[in-house]
């Protein structure tokens, strides 16, 4: 075991910043900042990448609670067929334990070109197919949602690591310098909660910025965006003049990352103020856009995601909805239809409104939970964790469309074939950026850390 | 020598020595290079079992192993823990960066003097080997990691070994050369780690920045003025000494270091909806307060927080500190479904509880062992539920602070007035003139009249009771009922933590590895008192150093223990072991006085280090962990908000009571007495980490957000702070602006300000137009803006 964990409040991030081409790093130096709204971002602006990147950006669509992979990509006719059973020889342990098999009540039709298996439940996403890979084997290591939540978005199961986003911003920067450039959209809040969008030992100005936009009010998106006494140009000078203040400062004290931080994430704020409440405000979007998306937070949440990547902000996650609402443990059926419902129209707009904008091809588009379900019941009609094997999809971005990769057992419950360890996607996402995954490296406490730890394949056969 | 073919070697076929490796290496306490949580693959453990280490026992070990005669460059590389502290040339590895690896420069004869083995260079491929491990991260597994075979028992012998179950010591302070650096035990035992390290202590910090910091950590209010200008000039032999005691003594000290508590006992003022309202709960944050600001020996405080009502020598004053429990989180139960859905969501609460208290009380993950034996600590899984059993027997309610013998009379009193309230409000939606309301009104007249004592106020407590989960009714359909009875329960083993799967009766009694002999029996009453002795009594060195662990975190931003609520294996060993082990054995001792430890640590000099930087030591320990400064520490939302509202000349010093809403813009108490709402912090709070309220909170996160900026540029609250530190700038100091900066600084920042911030102000004061609505003002708009700036500044919000 380690004995130098990082702990979360005596972090030297000091080393990195200095690894960022100058950067803030050069500002302990400076009596005063030339100009302090370039000091703020410079921490944040784009780094070279290892290789020409595909996608650019990335949109997260987080199923939380964890779709069933058998209703949606991965039709099963072995769960009907051996409905209420739990055959002889089928290893289907599970966590804790569940019934005999539940069949689906979804059908499956084969669509696109490639005739990719897509379920009823997505009518409409299924008119994208030949835009979507399927990655039918995924595999994590927890069946538990804070656990897996966290490996999902972090690495590993436990909360000292960065997110992927910090990695992200880390390895690219920001093409925004007025918004932050890792903004997680939730309604209402994941079950787990800042440690998924942490920036753990990286700069704190890699962290996510949450916000739960079930109300869609630019101002109440995000807390205190407006200021009520000052006109702007008032407001600029008045952030000068604290900058100028915490220059002098952090002049006399010689470099701490943590003040660097600050002062950067204080321009940002001031930029939000603008930027932000155009960037949340969806009456700019004409009446045929909405209507395409169709109503409610998932809707407005891809909608809203679409909008922040048009404006360079580098990864949005939109998670479903508050808690964990995939967690179908009782009532799994009736629950999904609803949850597809939701979630179809949606997203297929989100895919062809991308599309439109000529922007799918260099965004990559992700959907999936933190894991997925099991084929046998809990509690007669419910549906446990299952962590061993689940879909998760890509579009755009680099990802070859219209095909499935790796396989399940016949019931769906562990990957079989061309397994995809959370590991292994990390490192293709990592990739489709640009981005080596095993030479983005961040050296701490005695190591250089990776998003992928020691492991992660990227699976190029999905690759374009 | 030419490495052997390895590709012969099948683990039917392991050699001897790699057999006992892996043997001994159970019980051994390696550190793999990896990081705690990443555990080694089977296939990375297998890739370097057979390909590495067979390399290093060939060609290393002989002069870099526990085995070498003499060891050799003080290396050795036999455990991962030794690879890893590197020799005296530092870090033999870099992992994943061969080029910058020694180990690997070294094999590469490079004719710089380091070449090695030094008997002949190895066989290209033999080094090649190297490099690939080298690159790949350089995996050195944890040798105990190795087991993968499914546990059979727990060896407890060898648990009670783990450094954190010893019995307490008293370590020799270590003899420091310099004299003068080591001024307490505390300082010897610091500098001999700082001179091990080649570091050496910072000077101590001036005057100013110590009675700033001493105030935000001791009472979370900056000093005024007066008192800094006091403590500056004061020549006194004993100032320091003086001032630390002046602050222990303010009543403000037991605010703030109650907060630390809250955290850990995850209080909330409003609780779950399904509870109702919980108007109570404060009196329990208000008990925490004043057993600090009392120095409430932590024995006691412990004891009274699990059992008060079992003890002879407390009364109905001490009710209260049973919020712990009383006051923990519920999950929502509905009744319609069948016993077994309760079942487990009963059995959810109940891990919850022995979570809170394992990990508050004796920093241990006990939880974790309600499916299986826990999978790092030797806690098992009938541990787990001997002590859950425990809390199955304990019910949350509201008791009255009034002595036991008049708990009837109120309760039946308050029952029959609540039937004659419902009835009332039946009666009402008919027909708002009924006679019979009246009547009913009269009746409740004349119960409270006759009940003694029955408005006096209510606790969140517990009481002895067991929950029963029973169907409703024959038919399977029925639904669920809850049935406390008041005999206690032990409970049934749950198998795989399902509570519908049970297993063997365990009886409530101690967990194992604490226990010398047989584990103490938890059976009076529910048995909290008990498990208080137990904490107190077997446990009491494991309860100690995790304590004085907390309370030197909270001093020094960053605990001995890095992990302060997980004093297992997969915490982190201490940094300061005997330091550690000194100050807890020396706590115990003094009657586990909080105010003692204090006072320990704040009279070292290691407490009154600058937190200057220092470019070479920076160099050397930029983590600080050998402590050659003091941490640079941000405030949390708590001492940030009351100092705002003190230097505006608007904190409310009331102590104690109902809390109070954060966006009430009339709100200028202390922040501790703002709303906390479990399901839904305010934004203020969420924005600033503050704790989840309805988890075990074991150390404050510091994140930086725009959303922070957004806070500190727009939110009404330091827009109205500025405001009325600008008036009180106006109205304190007449005559010219670069006074009343000055008094700005003194008020915020416990110093004055340079020519340059005089300048600075004056030409941002002369620039500033006055807006229009602003002009009737007597304060021109520039000066509430420059307030502002210096709410926002960062100066406020670190403390050196």
């Amino acid at each position: 075991m380690s004995t130098h964990l990082p702990s979360p409040v005596s972090i030297p991030r000091r080393a990195l910043l200095q690894t960022l081409g100058g950067g803030l790093g050069v500002m302990g130096a400076a009596p005063f900042f030339a100009n302090p709204a370039q000091a703020g971002t410079a921490g944040l602006a784009s780094q070279a990448v290892h290789f020409a990147p595909r996608a650019k950006r990335v949109i997260h669509l987080f199923m939380n609670g964890g779709p069933f992979q058998a209703d949606l990509f991965d039709p099963k006719p072995h769960l009907a067929k051996y409905a209420g059973q739990r055959p002889e020889g089928a290893n289907l342990r599970t966590e804790r334990p569940t019934g005999g098999l539940l069949p689906s009540t979804a059908t499956f039709e084969q669509r696109g070109e490639n005739g990719v298996p897509v379920s009823n439940l997505l009518p409409r996403l299924a008119e994208h197919v030949d835009d979507i890979c399927v990655l039918r084997s995924l595999h994590a290591d927890n069946p538990n949602h804070g656990p897996a939540l966290m490996q999902m978005n972090n690495g590993t199961i436990l909360p000292t690591r960065p997110s992927m986003g910090s990695w992200f911003l880390y390895g690219l920067g920001s093409e925004n310098e007025n918004l932050p450039g890792y903004i997680v959209l939730c309604p209402g809040r994941p079950v787990r909660f800042a440690e998924l969008w942490t920036s753990a030992f990286l700069p704190a100005s890699f962290q996510g910025t949450y916000v739960n936009h079930a109300d869609l009010t630019p101002s109440k998106l995000i807390p205190y965006l407006q200021n009520e006494i000052h006109a702007a140009s008032d407001q600029r000078r008045q952030l000068d003049l604290m900058q100028r203040l915490n220059a002098l400062h952090l002049q006399a004290r010689g470099p701490d990352n943590a003040l660097e931080a600050r002062i950067a994430s204080l321009e940002t704020a001031f930029r939000m103020q603008s930027d932000a409440s155009e960037a949340f405000d969806l009456s700019h979007e004409t009446a045929a856009t909405k209507e395409a998306y169709g109503s409610g937070h998932y809707a407005n949440g891809c909608l809203l995601a679409r909008r922040l990547v048009e404006r360079g902000v580098r990864f949005v996650q939109v998670y479903y909805g508050n808690g964990q609402p995939w967690d179908t443990h009782s009532n799994h059926n009736t629950a999904v239809q609803k949850l597809c419902q939701d979630i179809d129209q949606p997203t297929a707009a989100l895919l062809t409104d991308l599309k439109q904008r000529g922007m799918l091809e260099d965004t990559l588009v992700i959907w999936g939970g933190e894991f997925g379900r099991t084929p046998t019941s809990e509690n007669g009609d419910g549906r446990d964790h299952n962590h061993h094997g689940f879909s998760m999809w890509l579009a755009g971005g680099g990802v070859r469309g219209g095909m499935t990769y790796g396989e399940t057992d016949e019931f769906g419950f562990r990957a079989v074939e061309d397994k995809v360890h959370v590991h292994d996607l990390h490192a293709t996402i990592l990739h489709l950026l640009g981005l080596d995954h095993e030479r983005l490296t961040f050296h701490y406490a005695g190591r250089d850390y990776r998003l992928t730890d020691v492991h992660g394949r990227v699976v190029k056969e999905i690759l374009l | 020598m030419p490495a052997p073919s390895l590709r012969d070697l099948s683990p039917l076929t392991l050699p001897r020595w790699l057999v006992l490796s892996l043997t001994i290496g159970l019980y051994a306490a390696g550190l793999p290079l990896l990081a705690a949580d990443s555990k080694p693959s089977l296939a990375e453990i297998e890739y370097f079992e057979r390909h590495i280490r067979p390399l290093l026992h060939e060609h290393c070990y002989e002069c870099h192993s526990a085995d070498a005669k003499v060891l050799q460059g003080g290396l050795r590389l036999d455990t991962a823990a030794h690879v890893q502290a590197g020799g005296d040339s530092g870090p033999a590895l870099v992992p994943g960066s061969p080029d910058e690896s020694l180990l690997i420069q070294s094999i590469r004869y490079l004719g710089d003097g380091y070449d090695m083995p030094p008997a002949g260079k190895l066989p290209d491929d033999a080094i090649a080997l190297l490099v690939d491990w080298v690159s790949r991260g350089a995996v050195y597994p944890d040798t105990d990691l190795v087991d993968e075979a499914p546990r059979t028992g727990i060896d407890w012998e060898a648990g009670r070994r783990f450094w954190s179950f010893q019995p307490l010591i008293r370590p020799e302070a270590p003899a420091i050369s310099d004299s003068a650096a080591a001024a307490s035990r505390i300082d010897a035992f610091v500098t001999a780690k700082l001179q091990q390290h080649g570091l050496s202590p910072s000077p101590p910090a001036d005057r100013a920045t110590l009675i700033r910091r001493l105030s935000f950590n001791l009472i979370g209010l900056p000093p005024t003025p007066e008192e800094v200008e006091q403590f500056v000039s004061d020549n006194a032999p004993h100032a320091y000494e003086d001032l630390v005691e002046r602050l222990l003594a303010s009543p403000q000290y037991g605010e703030r270091w109650g907060r630390l508590w809250l955290d850990l006992a995850r209080y909330a003022d409003t609780t779950e909806s399904w509870l109702g309202s919980t108007p109570n709960s404060y009196r329990y944050r208000d008990w925490v307060v004043r057993a600090f600001n009392d120095d409430l020996p932590y024995d006691q405080f412990v004891r009274r927080q699990l059992a008060t009502d079992s003890l002879a020598e407390t009364g109905p004053e001490d009710l209260p500190a049973l919020g712990f429990l009383g006051l923990s989180p519920t999950y929502f139960k509905e009744l319609l479904l069948p016993p077994d859905i309760i079942k487990v969501l009963v059995a959810d609460e109940w891990e919850e509880r022995v979570d809170a208290v394992g990990r508050t009380f004796l920093g241990l993950t006990i939880a974790c062992a309600r499916c299986h034996d826990h999978k790092f600590d030797p806690i098992s899984n009938e541990d787990y539920y001997a002590l859950a059993g425990v809390f199955a027997s304990t019910r949350m309610i509201d008791r009255p602070l009034v002595a036991p013998e008049h708990y009837a009379a109120i309760d039946a009193a308050k029952t029959q007035v609540a039937e004659r309230s419902t009835r009332i409000t039946e009666l009402r939606k008919k027909n708002s003139q009924d006679p019979q309301i009246a009547e009913l009104e009269r009746e409740i007249a004349e119960i409270k009249a006759a009940t003694p004592l029955y408005d006096a106020p209510v606790a969140n407590v517990v009481t002895d009771e067991s929950l029963h989960v029973l169907p409703a009714g024959d038919d399977p359909q029925a639904g669920t009922k809850l049935v406390y009875r008041p005999e206690p329960q032990d409970l049934h083993l749950a198998i795989r933590g399902n509570p519908n799967r049970p297993g063997q009766l365990v009886p409530r009694r101690f967990i194992t590895v604490l226990s010398p002999d047989q584990p103490r029996p938890l059976q009076t009453g529910s048995g909290r008192a008990d498990l208080a002795d137990a904490i107190l009594g077997e446990a009491a060195p494991l309860a100690a150093r995790v304590i004085v662990n907390r309370i030197w975190t909270a001093h020094f931003g960053r605990g001995l223990v890095d992990t302060p609520s997980n004093f297992g294996r997969l915490g982190t060993a201490p940094s300061h072991p005997d330091l550690l082990e000194d100050l807890a054995a020396r706590f115990v001792e003094n009657g586990w006085s909080i105010k003692w430890l204090h006072r320990e640590i704040l009279h070292s000099a290691t407490y009154r280090q600058s937190s200057a930087y220092d470019e070479h030591k920076f160099a050397l320990d930029p983590d600080n962990r050998w402590l050659w400064r003091m941490n640079r520490k941000r405030l949390e939302i708590e001492p940030w908000r009351d100092a705002m509202l003190m230097a505006a000349g608007k904190l409310d010093l009331t102590i104690g009571g109902p809390s109070v809403a954060a966006d009430d813009p009339a709100n200028v108490r202390r922040t501790l007495y703002t709303t906390v709402h479990r399901r839904e912090l305010s934004k203020m709070l969420q924005l600033h980490d503050f704790p989840e309220p309805s988890l075990h909170s074991p150390q404050r996160m510091h994140t930086t957000t725009p959303l922070q900026g957004l806070y500190v540029l727009n939110s009404p609250f330091v827009t109205a702070q500025a405001t009325a530190l600008a008036e009180r700038l106006w109205q304190e100091v007449p005559g010219s602006p670069a006074d009343r900066v000055q008094r700005a600084y003194r008020l915020l920042f416990a110093r004055p300000a340079s020519e340059a911030e005089v300048a600075l102000a004056e030409t941002y004061l002369q620039h500033a137009g006055v807006s229009p609505a602003m002009e009737a003002n007597a304060v021109p708009e520039a000066w509430r803006s420059y307030a502002q700036a210096l709410l926002g500044s960062n100066e406020l919000l670190f403390v050196d």
